[in-house]
């Protein structure tokens, strides 16, 4: 064996191990999904292993393709924008067709044809029908949840107005929940998540006829043609072979209307004109902006108020805290100094969560509203750091003030409260104004218990407006800031007109 | 009028007050003189109940008494300051309150008198230290002696029978220490029984009684020239 032959064959051995070159070139389809969207489109099962008719249907592409099937985990409503970063290859995840979607996205024919789907509590004999839904005379509206920037969101936003109360949030399972412990009256869900949790839920029933009828596509980059026709075809051998039938029929989401899939085959798609224009001048004629300003400020409305009435509650606890912490007996400092590291131990959003969601499954009477338990949140969260703001400027005050006070002979409490806890709170202004504009933001928070505020408002608008994505970010980071300056400017004023002496330096 | 028996302070193993006694009569200035560590500024705190001790006892006229050797009881101390006066020497006022609010801080917050006859009284305390216009005051736009001046017109508002001075011109340049002395001088006048901590020779010679203390003890007591000389 010459010593070339060998070279030769030692270098064939290792070009085996190496995948073949074809699935080399074949890159997994990546599909954008969220799964906290839950059941039944794509949802965990008790193994752990993410399920749904979603999933199966993505496995069934990717096969047809040729392709593994990729699975990359989204917030929902921002998996479009994973698109355009070409983090996946596909937005897959219940996208209804939307006019405002085609103009920036290439679409597949539809899935699954769905309807909007009222849901109710079986024990709430108020709500017969869609018609019960409206503020009528003698009675107020009915509290609707949906999802953020979905149809139903949309319909229900145009059909009814302020005549309903809207309650919005990310989650399927938390929005059924609360229809379950009736803490909202009804939910409008698209079919399939309706079917779902009226079966997983036996308290939840569907009401009225399903309104609205819509489809659910894929969306991918208007630069990837290949892969579009690619993905219509494998859809029409989904359709025509009964395959998608029998993964709809195994989740118990088949019914008539999924017999027009067969239909929009063939078919012009997707079946309105503005697909065909370019997005400049398909863009709608009315301005919007009046309208979506008009709901900005109103949100901001809401901030607003959050941040008013929760951040004096926060610095009058604050302040008993550290003066408790300070001043009190020993059992009392431990006590006090467990609650503080609790509160700023644990993330904002989890405590919102526990008020609204948990603490009301464990004590019924604790039912707050979402906008209560916001204020209540936000206050018991920002006093802990209020109460470490106090306890720096109790401890600042000279020993010689309280021994001043006391000679007087005014007791201990009277000396704290009239002469050291005045000085302490004009020290620790700074810092507590700089809480107050931390907190203005984080009432963006409580946006999971069902308030509509700024940020809230912002992602409900972009949703529906993909048109104008960076001017609604610059008039909604705008108008927080037009907020938080007139407040850092009172905070300043009144640092200067309560200030003390300044032993040097600029105040 | 204040009586001092076996006082005994300590502070780990050391004896800050070492067994004094010491005998105020009403109407009659008493000076403490001695190096700094001595003790008379922890005497003076031990006499107005800012400090607790570990035995012997502190009387204030015939009612009035603290202990050694416990917790001093919290009505027993509200008497006494009320009845005893102090002034420190870094003045210690409010900050955060004018001149005149300082001054109304002991009545108001302390006796709980309406505000109205408070300033009334006030105003006339501000105007026998000579700042009836600098009522409106803060503090931090006073001079020293001007500070020390409504410390002592704020301690006189809550009618003490008896005032303590804890070295209140040592914080002063020359000038200022003799507008204080000049009150404090206009005060032994009127007939206040004060017990004072002081280096102020001059004051010193014109008070009634001196004790020198050295090391927690009182070593030398008696008129003016038999210490001092």
């Amino acid at each position: 064996m010459t010593l070339r032959f060998r070279t030769a064959a030692a270098f064939a051995a290792a070009l085996s191990f190496l995948p073949p070159l074809a699935a080399q070139d074949q890159q997994p389809l990546r599909w954008g999904t969220d799964p906290t969207g839950g059941a039944p489109y794509i949802y965990q099962d008790n193994d752990g292993k993410f399920v749904g008719f979603e999933v199966e249907i993505a496995d069934f592409l990717a096969a047809k393709l040729g392709r593994a099937s990729q699975m990359v985990k989204g917030d929902w409503d921002k998996l479009p924008e994973l698109l355009d970063k070409k983090e996946i290859d596909v937005v897959f995840n219940g996208y209804e067709l939307r006019e405002d979607m085609v103009r920036k996205y290439a679409v597949t024919r539809p899935y699954y044809v769905y309807r909007l789907q009222l849901v109710a509590h079986k024990d709430d004999a108020t709500i017969e029908g869609w018609a019960d839904l409206p503020a009528r005379e003698g009675r107020k509206g009915k509290s609707v949840g949906v999802l953020n920037g979905t149809v139903a969101h949309e319909y229900l936003k145009e059909k009814y107005g302020d005549k309903i109360d809207l309650k919005i949030n990310p989650d399927v399972a938390t929005v059924m929940g609360l229809v379950k412990d009736r803490r909202l009256d009804a939910t409008v869900q698209d079919g399939p998540a309706a079917v779902y949790f009226c079966k997983e839920m036996p308290q939840l029933r569907p009401v009225g006829e399903g309104r609205n009828p819509g489809f659910y596509v894929i969306y991918l980059a208007k630069s990837d043609p290949a892969l579009l026709d690619k993905l219509n075809a494998a859809f029409r051998d989904g359709v025509t072979s009964g395959r998608f039938e029998a993964i709809y029929r195994k989740y118990g989401i088949w019914n008539d209307d999924q017999e027009r899939l067969g239909y929009w085959l063939d078919r012009p798609w997707p079946p309105f004109a503005a697909a065909n224009k370019s997005e400049e001048e398909a863009k709608p004629k009315s301005n919007p902006w009046p309208r979506m300003l008009r709901e900005l400020v109103e949100a901001a409305g809401v901030t607003v108020l959050l941040a008013v009435i929760s951040f004096p509650l926060a610095v009058l606890l604050g302040l008993l805290v550290a003066v408790g912490r300070v001043y009190g007996p020993g059992w009392l400092a431990a006590v006090l100094g467990v609650y503080v590291e609790v509160l700023r131990g644990t993330p904002l959003l989890l405590q919102l969560y526990t008020i609204y969601y948990l603490i009301p499954k464990v004590f019924p009477g604790f039912d707050l509203t979402p906008f209560q338990a916001g204020i209540f949140g936000l206050a018991v969260n920002y006093s802990a750091y209020e109460a470490e703001n106090y306890r720096a400027g109790l401890l600042a005050i000279p020993r010689g003030q309280s021994e001043a006070a006391l000679s007087l002979g005014m007791t201990k409490w009277t000396a704290i409260r009239r002469v050291v806890v005045p000085q302490a709170v004009r020290i620790v202004i700074p810092p507590v104004t700089n809480d107050f504009i931390a907190l203005f933001k984080d009432t963006s928070v409580c946006s999971v218990i069902l308030i509509t505020e700024l940020t809230r408002k912002y992602n409900e608008l972009y949703n529906f407006n993909r048109d104008y994505i960076v001017e609604l970010a610059a008039v909604t980071a705008g108008l927080y800031l037009l907020m938080s300056y007139p407040l850092a400017l009172a905070a300043r004023l009144l640092e200067r007109r309560l200030g003390t002496a300044h032993p040097g330096g600029r105040p | 009028m204040i009586r001092v028996a076996n006082l005994v302070k300590t502070h780990g193993p050391l004896r800050v007050l070492d067994g004094v006694n010491l005998d105020v009569r009403e109407g009659e200035v008493t000076a403490l003189v001695g190096p700094s560590g001595g003790g008379k500024s922890t005497l003076l705190r031990c006499i107005n109940g800012l400090e607790s001790f570990a035995s012997g006892e502190v009387a204030v006229g015939n009612d009035l008494k603290l202990t050694g050797g416990k917790a001093h009881d919290t009505n027993a101390l509200l008497a006494l300051r009320r009845r005893v006066g102090m002034v420190f020497q870094q003045f210690n006022l409010f900050p955060h309150m004018t001149a005149l609010e300082n001054v109304m801080s002991g009545p108001v917050y302390a006796l709980g008198q309406s505000k109205a006859s408070a300033r009334a009284a006030a105003e006339k305390l501000l105007a026998r230290v000579g700042l009836a216009e600098k009522a409106g005051a803060k503090p931090a736009t006073l001079s020293g002696g001007q500070q020390q001046r409504v410390a002592i017109a704020r301690a006189l508002a809550v009618n003490p029978r008896a005032m303590l001075f804890d070295e209140p011109t040592s914080a002063l340049d020359p000038k200022m220490a003799g507008e204080v002395l000049a009150v404090m001088r206009d005060l032994a006048a009127d007939g206040m029984t004060m017990i004072v901590v002081s280096h102020d020779t001059e004051f010193v010679r014109g008070a009634a009684t001196v004790h020198r203390m050295e090391a927690g003890k009182i070593v030398q007591s008696g008129p003016p020239t038999a210490v001092l000389d």
